[in-house]
């Protein structure tokens, strides 16, 4: 089993735990071993030390690296933002010695010093690459066949994709998360928007209105173009959005029905057979109901233990 | 009215930008590419991307101190990916960002996340005990929240750094 440290950022483990138990149950199952990073702090999320001083940023995303360096091992996220920040850290640090060095100079104050030799990784990255859509398939216990999904990748996972070590062939078109859906029996169709912004994040917090604007165009393309059955994302701030702006749209009628949003290890968990009571137990927006129809009887697939 | 131009101006706002870390905004051309692309323009922030590149090459540095367009960039750099002259947009438009937060020209909702990032180590952060052991985790994340070593190093970073001089936390 190959070992990762599991970086969980801010979003995951204090709003969304349930994603965190889908991480914890979905992939050892499938030869992911994961172990914590202690004392792993935010990344620090773009609104913090990336908006006032390059340095700053690359230290305290430097000393989260640092935690994997110390253990000789790679380090996995599950948020589009911690896997942007620490990815373009450690792409700005290693291509310039001088801002390496005004990093270090700061990680030095907390005994630490920035090396440069764990990569970052997404965990729809690993799952897509390291796992592989054979192997996931072969793990599952109830097959989505016949259930249609939009997929969500997110911004950070994307752009740019000369901070990333895993690229998608083309980051407007992105591939990976659609496979992974398909992986698990699901259909998972383009769309013409499948690769715009959500309006999470900075905008969100700098103006709701415009921030809500961009997500109703969005969920109007799904739901005019897929009326799919589930959305699902790799991006814990985009999961957050469709999962607490649906309501709000639905209120004001911009959209005409709420579609039940997971992570996509929540999906995969529950097709692999987790308790849902674990691993996707917290969302605004409905999903008890898809959640039985992903787990009932006839879905089964006997032959897998 | 005519904007005019002046030298001075634009030196100073150029070498500000570069000091921040946008020095790619020596080689935009103003194609646009990046506006078409980006999801705050398409928001309908007014002054991000090309715009933003423009009046900055044009030296209105202070003159847009107090825009807001700057902080709805949702860092995606899909700019970034599509810009011809290698300008990384996104690290103008974060460069220009850092002006604004070293004049304290930002929201005051900001400061209580750095205040945070800070004593904790976590720019979001709410106490979650009970929703995590209600899906069968341990109440504390594994997390700096928790750690007061992780703390201290995370302070000793920042306090260090030039954000301390700002008198943030």
């Amino acid at each position: 089993m190959e070992n990762y440290g599991l970086f969980l950022g801010c979003n995951i483990p204090f709003k969304a735990p349930d994603i965190e138990q889908s991480f914890r149950k979905a992939l050892p199952a499938l030869g992911i071993g994961l172990e914590d990073l202690e004392g792993a702090s935010c990344c620090p999320a773009w609104g913090t030390a990336p908006s006032f001083d390059k340095p700053t940023w690359c230290a305290v995303s430097g000393r989260n690296i640092t935690l994997a360096e110390d253990r000789g091992i790679d380090l996995v996220t599950g948020c589009n933002s911690c896997y942007g920040i620490l990815s373009e850290a450690k792409h700005f640090m290693d291509a310039h010695p001088e801002l390496k060095k005004k990093a270090n100079e700061l990680l030095a104050h907390a005994g630490r010093e920035y090396k440069g030799t764990s990569e970052i990784y997404h965990v729809s990255q690993v799952l897509h690459e390291m796992v592989g859509p054979e192997k996931i398939k072969q793990n599952i216990k109830y097959d989505l066949e016949g259930l249609k999904v939009a997929v969500q990748p997110g911004c950070h996972q994307l752009w740019p994709s000369d901070a990333y070590k895993i690229k998608e062939d083309n980051p407007y078109e992105p591939t990976q998360l659609r496979e992974l859906a398909e992986a698990l029996g699901a259909s998972a169709p383009h769309y013409s928007r499948l690769s715009s912004c959500c309006g999470m994040g900075g905008m969100r917090t700098a103006d709701v209105e415009k921030s809500l604007g961009l997500f109703a165009e969005k969920m109007r393309s799904i739901i005019e173009e897929l009326d799919p059955d589930i959305i699902v994302t790799t991006c814990s701030s985009c999961f957050l959005q469709f999962d607490m702006s649906q309501p709000i749209l639905q209120e004001r009628g911009l959209i005409p029905k709420s579609v039940p949003v997971f992570y996509y290890t929540q999906l995969l968990a529950l097709a692999m057979g987790f308790d849902p009571k674990e691993v996707a137990a917290i969302s605004k927006t409905p999903r008890e109901d898809i959640i039985k129809e992903i787990q009932s009887e006839k879905r089964l697939v006997k032959e897998v233990a | 009215m005519a904007i005019q131009l002046s030298k001075d101006k634009i030196d100073e706002a150029i070498n500000t930008i570069i000091e921040y870390g946008g020095d790619g905004i020596q080689r935009c051309v103003q194609c646009g590419a990046c506006s078409s692309v980006c999801p705050g323009v398409q928001a309908g922030f007014p002054v991000l991307c090309r715009l933003l590149i423009k009046k900055l090459q044009d030296g209105l540095l202070e003159d847009i101190i107090e825009e807001q367009s700057s902080w709805g960039c949702q860092n995606c750099n899909r700019c970034t990916e599509v810009c011809p002259q290698g300008v990384r947009p996104q690290e103008v438009v974060i460069a220009f960002r850092r002006y604004q937060a070293n004049e304290l020209a930002f929201s005051t909702s900001t400061v209580s996340a750095q205040m945070q990032l800070h004593d904790i180590g976590h720019a979001v952060f709410t106490e979650a005990g009970e929703l995590r052991e209600g899906v069968g985790l341990p109440g504390k994340a594994p997390t700096s929240a928790y750690n007061e070593k992780a703390q201290e190093e995370i302070q000793a970073i920042l306090d260090n750094s030039p954000m301390a001089e700002l008198g943030l936390f």
